[in-house]
């Protein structure tokens, strides 16, 4: 404890901050503009400085660190007049004249306090509205640098730039033209930040400022990032992140910070309605339900009740997806239950479950800033997590060295020190070669292998075949690339790995990832600070909706129906289906073969973005009744007899999982939309209506919480009261735990030692052939989020409005296409059109799409092939060919096969 | 990288200016926005020499004061597109690019210790330099333990002869203190200060010295590599220094041959015009290929300098002295000087003393002896007023030329030693002139960082450039200037603004009077 005297009186205060922190905690305001907690100190504002004992001159207090034995006066009358005298300077320049939006500002309030009022005159010219988020009036800006340091030290983006010297110093974006034209990814950091007006939210300017502010979880990817919902009269107006946040640390992205507005669109579906000979008409709620459950009922009485499923959603909270897979086992008798991970993540949980016990990320996000070296492979963080992305650009300037692994030359690998440009669909010998030069140049960790491997043997004798000079050519990267990449991840430790889609949608998808886990075993990087094997799970509560049971195989905790059956059973006071369920692509197979009637689709546009549109329509056009339970008339709606209109995450209470294993609260922000409901509400009535009303007497997600924590035992410490406001990590068994944010350090939950894998490779089914020489990759970006249901309903419409097909520089040339040019994408299995976009990012002969919109329906393109244990779509490799729009009306193209 | 266009002679200098660790060199290039961008546009935009200096007429403050000696080229100064202020030709303004003159070059001290050599000529080159016994402090230093040096480097009672005037063994004891790994000795020649033209004669004519004193830094603190930043304004002085730093590397001074355990390399970065450039924190940001703004400090460089790697920064004059001390011990030369004051320093008189020049004085001599004896007081008119240590420091009027020439002696009267450079000015140029000229030059060359420099300074150009003009709100104005000079004085984040308020109290103290007349 340092002693210290502030303003006449003594303190105890703990040291290793600033004068401006210990005055915060003792709330003694000091006046600030420069400031901000996220960034480091620069001291350029002036106004906190303070009179200390012994120093000729005042000095600042953010940037002055507190040290015992210290004399500070902080409102002395010389200082107050500094702060009046710089103030002035600053109002000087300023464009005279205030609104609601400027007057909560911090610069305006010291103007008022130190009476004082801008003078300047006003430039209609200086402000720039070009991005759909953000105004940016160049003659408010008080230069406090804080949007250019923000950019730098947060987002790691370097939009803002400082111009020129001396008063003559201006912030402009790098275009030096208007926002919209610079490298700016619209996370709104910088007017987060912005303590003058010059920049700020166009929300804000045109709804008023918030008047009341929840705390709640982001409802985009699976980073989970804690947020502010401001609200005014009960209306969204603007979303900020939350400072004390663990996860996301005072940030946000583009999605989680603005793409909120699809909450109001005009298409939101508000009343339910039901589908009467062909047309729909608008029901009662009571109506909407009976109707759903006589259609289920009708299904399981005609069909039997392996014939009807269920379909959580990552979008929806963990309570309402237990409520899901509750109703399909326990109401209508099936373990046909599923739900999104099926197409992302469940690759991932299966090979970690078997190989390491647990099918969930080892560590947590924090340690990113304790690991030495990061490999990243498969995923595009810096549009897909973009807090991730911005987490992992930090910590790389800061001297973490950085592996990425990924056939596009991503953002990320810019910051590399190496990048392995593999071909796609080479994961297994490129990461079965990584491991081979990790043991034949013996970089283990002897330790490791020693204590905590088994079958070490057999695997040296499998893992020596595969020698980085031989698959360098089928990998397409060379050998010594390959080494040199292993030696890093080896040597530099700790070593933590962070993967994405790229790993698991393949046809080995699950094998992969059960490769990339040799990596970290083998190198002992497990069961430490900055380490480990972790997903980064793509939408906000995919990793919850498949934790808590929707999924044939696991009931809630990820346990079979065998080994929870007793639990469950006792809890739920009803017997659980014994035939074993069916998974999403399954359900789609049988539905195809006949077998398969009716289908529950809660917050799941199947129809978009499942692969292999032609046969997934038509499986789902085989359906007898379906029930789309969303906010929007999504592709889904045209397969319905009944639509149940819900509520976004917004309107509702609950809590979702992140890809840490963290369990977050989500809090209602504004009333329900028209006449939806939340998920949980509606699933409890048709629950009731098909008479099971006493499993489902919940009154509040609270309480179907509770229940969750009596079948899940590791989860059983983990209470609405506890997580306020950070959430907890599972394990978290008792209410004592203190949650768990490293998994294995000592041991794995089957046992002290786990086994290598050994996986031999089969080449994906999808190769460039003459007639199809392009591979096509699929994936996301920054601004629009899968199926775009919600994002292209929000001002990222306008940052980019519809999918684009990256080509390469090289065959862009060779082909003659144009940036923007439409083209058509062919495969085996059908066509897109949509327009080029030529990218350095990619390789030669590969190419790369989004499947947001309805428009493009890139679906209708990718393949079949599934991973050969989860089923898993291989939306990354599919063979095609390219057309211009004329090629295709004239079918010149020489040796393409009229597409069906 | 970043930085390349920035090294002279690259033919010689092999490395671009890189750490030796590969990471701290990355915050800048990826800066540069993965590896695409060289420096950056928008830091080149801070500096008013981008492209070297070819030609252009000197506005400095030395050439303000000697304006009507050659009013044609002053107003030519101040109607060119990028000014310049100082060209390091003091002893003849107005001065202009490519002025061939040279100043009187004297000793007048008991023992002269940094011009001895250059006051009988220049010391070009290496061999040159042996003859004087040049280099011999190094080689007997290396015989003896680093703490040797830094011993009686402690106990010359040297102070920095930059204008901030810091204990150099006070500044490398912190910096030996770091723990081992890479350190840096940075010369900071970036003689900004108009009125000072020491730096560049020393560099000029006496190269080696310096970096045989940087070498002694090097080999006490224990660092391995050595750059100096000279200002564009210099381009001479750089082509001299890296003849000279290839010359000695090739004759293996700096070590590093045959496993030695010390090894010095020194690189010459060259400055793109900016005076707050000479500020540490602003010189370490343009090194590193940064805007170069100033920074607040903690972190001092000692610690974390240079790619936040613990780096020495000392004025070229400073580490001139260095050879000395350790040839003839701390004691020789704490015997000279007086006060807190010890050793000689050198001085650059201008143009409006009858015998302009640069002379190495002993401190502790009358102001009144520099002007009237050593200067010989003004070529015509009467005297006004003696600028001392630069345009950010302070003006002494004639009635206090008694002062004794120390560091704390000037402060008690609102001067300062400074970097050197004494500009005396007559009753042709005006107080309140003199301060509209010297905060328009104030603002120029501010860094825009913080707010009272940024704005303050060009406020109070403004008040006296309205200074008896019609409309002109008189009490108001003398208030504002008064508030604003105290808050630069007060809350400045570096020198820069501090000196600034320097200046301005100065001015209040001694010419009260002149200034009250403005604002009647």
């Amino acid at each position: 404890m340092l002693r210290v005297t502030i303003n006449g009186r003594a303190h105890e205060l703990p040291g290793g901050g600033t004068i401006l922190q210990a005055c915060q905690a003792l709330t003694i305001d000091i006046p600030h503009l420069c400031h901000d907690p996220r960034i480091r100190p620069v001291g350029a504002c002036r106004l906190c400085v303070v009179r200390v004992q012994g120093e000729l001159r005042p000095v600042t207090a953010c940037s002055t660190p507190l040290r015992t034995g210290m004399v500070i006066e902080t409102h002395t009358a010389e200082i107050e007049q500094s702060r009046r005298v710089n103030l002035r300077l600053l109002a000087s320049r300023q464009p005279a004249g205030t609104t609601d939006a400027l007057a909560g500002k911090s610069f305006q309030q010291y103007l008022r306090a130190y009476g004082l009022e801008s003078t300047g005159s006003p430039q209609p010219e200086a402000v720039d509205s070009s991005h759909p988020y953000i105004q940016f009036d160049r003659a408010r800006c008080i230069y406090c640098y804080r949007c250019a340091r923000i950019c730098e030290e947060l987002q790691g983006q370097f939009v803002w730039r400082v111009w020129n010297r001396g008063d003559r110093t201006r912030i402009l974006p790098d275009s030096q033209t208007t926002l919209r034209e610079s490298s700016c990814v619209s996370c709104g950091a910088c007017v987060d930040s912005c303590p003058s007006g010059a920049l700020d939210d166009k929300s804000v300017l045109a709804l008023g400022t918030p008047d009341h502010w929840t705390r709640t979880t982001c409802p985009y990817c699976g980073v989970g990032c804690e947020m502010l919902v401001g609200t005014r009269a009960g209306r969204l107006v603007q979303i900020k992140p939350a400072l004390d946040s663990h996860v996301n640390k005072g940030h946000l992205c583009v999605k989680g910070r603005y793409a909120f507005e699809f909450v109001y669109a005009k298409d939101r579906v508000t009343e339910p309605m039901i589908r009467e000979n062909g047309a729909w008409k608008t029901a009662s709620w009571e109506e909407a339900i009976s109707f759903a459950a006589a259609g289920l009922r009708r299904a399981v009485e005609t069909h039997g009740a392996d014939s009807v499923g269920v379909l959580g959603s990552a979008r929806a909270t963990n309570e309402e997806n237990y409520l899901a897979q509750k109703f399909a086992r326990l109401v209508l008798g099936t373990h046909n239950v599923d739900c999104c991970a099926r197409v992302c993540h469940g690759p991932t949980a299966v090979a970690m479950k078997r190989m390491l016990g647990t099918g969930a990320a080892t560590n947590s996000f924090d340690d990113i800033e304790q690991a030495r070296t990061i490999l990243v492979c498969g995923s595009n963080a810096t549009e897909n997590h973009p807090i991730v992305g911005a987490r992992i650009k930090q910590a790389r300037l800061r001297g973490a060295n950085l592996l990425v692994i990924d056939p596009r030359r991503i953002e990320l690998a810019h910051y590399a020190n190496i990048h392995l440009q593999l071909r796609p669909g080479t994961n297994i010998p490129l990461f079965n070669a990584l491991a081979c030069a990790i043991v034949e140049e013996e970089l283990y960790d002897e330790a490791t292998v020693r204590e905590r491997i088994a079958e070490w043997d057999e695997f040296q004798k499998f893992i020596s075949a595969w020698a980085p000079e031989k698959v360098a050519g089928t990998c397409g990267v060379e050998a010594g690339t390959i080494r040199a990449a292993a030696r890093l991840y080896a040597t530099a430790r700790p070593a933590m790995c962070l993967h994405g889609l790229g790993m698991t949608e393949h046809s080995q998808g699950t094998e992969g990832v059960m490769a990339l886990v040799n990596l970290a075993l083998l190198t002992g990087n497990f069961g430490k600070p900055g380490s480990g094997i972790n997903p980064l799970r793509g939408q906000n509560n995919v990793q919850g909706s498949a934790h808590m049971g929707c999924e044939p195989n696991n009931l809630t905790g990820f346990v079979s129906p065998g080994q929870g059956r007793e639990l469950f059973e006792q809890v739920w006071k009803a017997p659980l289906p014994r035939n074993p369920g069916l998974n999403l692509m399954q359900m789609l197979d049988a539905a195809a073969a006949g077998t398969f009637k009716a289908l529950w689709a809660i917050g799941y546009d199947v129809a978009l973005s499942h692969p292999n549109s032609h046969a997934t329509r038509k499986a789902l056009g085989a359906l007898e009744f379906v029930i789309v339970q969303d906010i929007f008339r999504n592709e889904m709606t045209q397969f319905a007899s009944v639509f149940l209109p819900v509520t976004s995450s917004f309107e509702k209470e609950g809590t979702f999982m992140s890809s840490e294993r963290r369990v977050q609260r989500v809090r209602k922000a504004i009333e329900p939309i028209g006449n939806s409901r939340p998920d949980w509400v509606v699933i409890r009535d048709v629950a009731r209506a098909m008479g099971r009303g006493e499993a489902f007497d919940f009154q509040s997600p609270e309480e179907i919480w509770e229940e969750v924590r009596a079948v899940w035992k590791a989860g059983a410490g983990i209470s609405y009261r506890r997580i306020e406001p950070h959430g907890l990590q599972w394990p978290c068994p008792a209410e004592d735990h203190p949650g768990t944010t490293m998994l294995h350090s000592r041991s794995f939950p089957t046992g002290a030692k786990a086994a290598l894998a050994r996986i031999e490779f089969e080449a994906a089914a999808e190769s460039p052939s003459p007639e199809f020489p392009f591979i096509l990759i699929t994936g996301r970006t920054l601004y629009q989020f899968n199926a775009g249901t919600m994002t292209l309903r929000t001002g990222n419409a306008q940052l980019r409005p519809n999918d684009l097909l990256d080509v390469s520089e090289a065959d862009a040339q060779e082909l003659r296409l144009q940036d923007g040019q439409k083209v058509r994408v062919c495969s085996r299995y059908g066509h897109a059109e949509l327009p080029v976009r030529i990218n350095p990012a990619m390789s030669r002969g590969e190419l790369f799409a989004s499947f947001a919109t309805v428009e493009s329906f890139l679906n209708q393109v990718t393949s079949p092939h599934r991973d050969r244990v989860t089923l898993t779509p291989e939306y990354k490799v599919t063979a095609v060919c390219l057309e211009t729009i004329e090629q295709a009306r004239e079918g010149v193209r020489e040796g393409v096969k009229p597409v069906p | 990288m970043a930085n390349d266009r920035m090294i002279v002679d690259p033919g010689k200098n092999p490395a671009p200016m890189t750490s030796t660790d590969p990471t701290l060199t990355l915050l800048p290039r990826l800066k540069a926005k993965a590896l695409t961008e060289a420096q950056p546009a928008n830091v080149e935009s801070f500096y008013h020499l981008r492209d070297g200096i070819a030609s252009g007429v000197c506005c400095g403050t030395a050439c303000f004061a000697a304006r009507h000696a050659n009013p044609q080229r002053w107003q030519q100064a101040l109607l060119q597109a990028d000014s310049v202020h100082c060209l390091g030709q003091c002893y003849n303004a107005p001065a202009a690019v490519g002025d061939a003159e040279r100043p009187r070059i004297e000793t007048h001290c008991r023992q002269p210790i940094v011009l001895e050599r250059i006051a009988r000529g220049s010391v070009r080159t290496l061999a040159n330099y042996l003859q004087t016994g040049g280099y011999q402090a190094l080689a007997s230093a290396r015989q003896n333990p680093p703490e040797a040096v830094m011993e009686a480097v402690e106990f010359s009672g040297l102070r920095g002869r930059g204008g901030a005037t810091f204990p150099t063994g006070k500044k490398w004891r912190l910096a030996a203190r770091q723990p081992a790994g890479e350190k840096f000795i940075v010369a900071n020649a970036d003689e900004g200060d108009p009125g000072a033209y020491i730096d560049r004669f020393l560099m000029e004519d006496d190269p080696h010295c310096l970096l045989e004193g940087m070498a002694l830094a090097a080999y006490a603190v224990g660092a391995s590599q050595g750059l100096i930043y000279v200002r564009a304004e210099y381009p001479q002085a750089q082509r001299i220094l890296a003849d000279a730093v290839a010359e000695a590397r090739g004759a293996g001074w700096f070590g590093g041959g045959g496993g030695e355990t010390f090894s010095f390399d020194i690189r010459i970065v060259s400055g793109h015009g900016s005076y707050v450039c000479g500020e540490e924190t602003a010189l370490i940001n343009s090194i590193e290929g940064n805007r170069p703004v100033v920074m607040a400090r903690p972190p001092y460089a000692v610690e974390s300098g240079l790619f936040g790697k613990p780096t020495v920064i000392n004025n070229v004059e400073t580490f001139a002295n260095i050879p000395w001390i350790i040839r003839h011990g701390g004691e020789a030369y704490r015997v000279l000087g007086f006060s807190q004051s010890r050793g000689t320093k050198v001085v650059s008189l201008n143009s409006l003393f009858r015998r302009p020049g640069l002379y190495e004085v002993e401190f502790g001599v009358p102001v009144r002896e520099l002007v009237e004896t050593v200067g010989g007081g003004l070529k015509e008119g009467e005297l006004l007023g003696v600028i001392m240590g630069g345009p950010l420091a302070g003006i002494i009027p004639p009635h206090l030329l008694d002062t004794r020439f120390g560091f704390e002696e000037l402060r008690a009267i609102h001067a300062s030693v400074g970097h050197g450079g004494v500009i005396a000015f007559d009753k042709r140029t005006t107080i309140p002139d003199l301060v509209r000229y010297t905060f328009g030059f104030g603002a120029d060359e501010s860094c825009g960082k913080c707010v009272p420099c940024r704005l303050g300074s060009r406020r109070i150009e403004e008040i006296f450039e309205g200074v008896g003009q019609s409309g002109f709100g008189p009490v108001a104005a003398k208030q504002e200037w008064e508030e604003i000079s105290a808050t630069l004085h007060q809350t400045s984040l570096c020198g820069h603004g501090v000196g600034l308020g320097d200046f301005a109290e100065s001015v209040r103290a001694h010419y009260g009077k002149e200034i009250g007349l403005c604002f009647e």
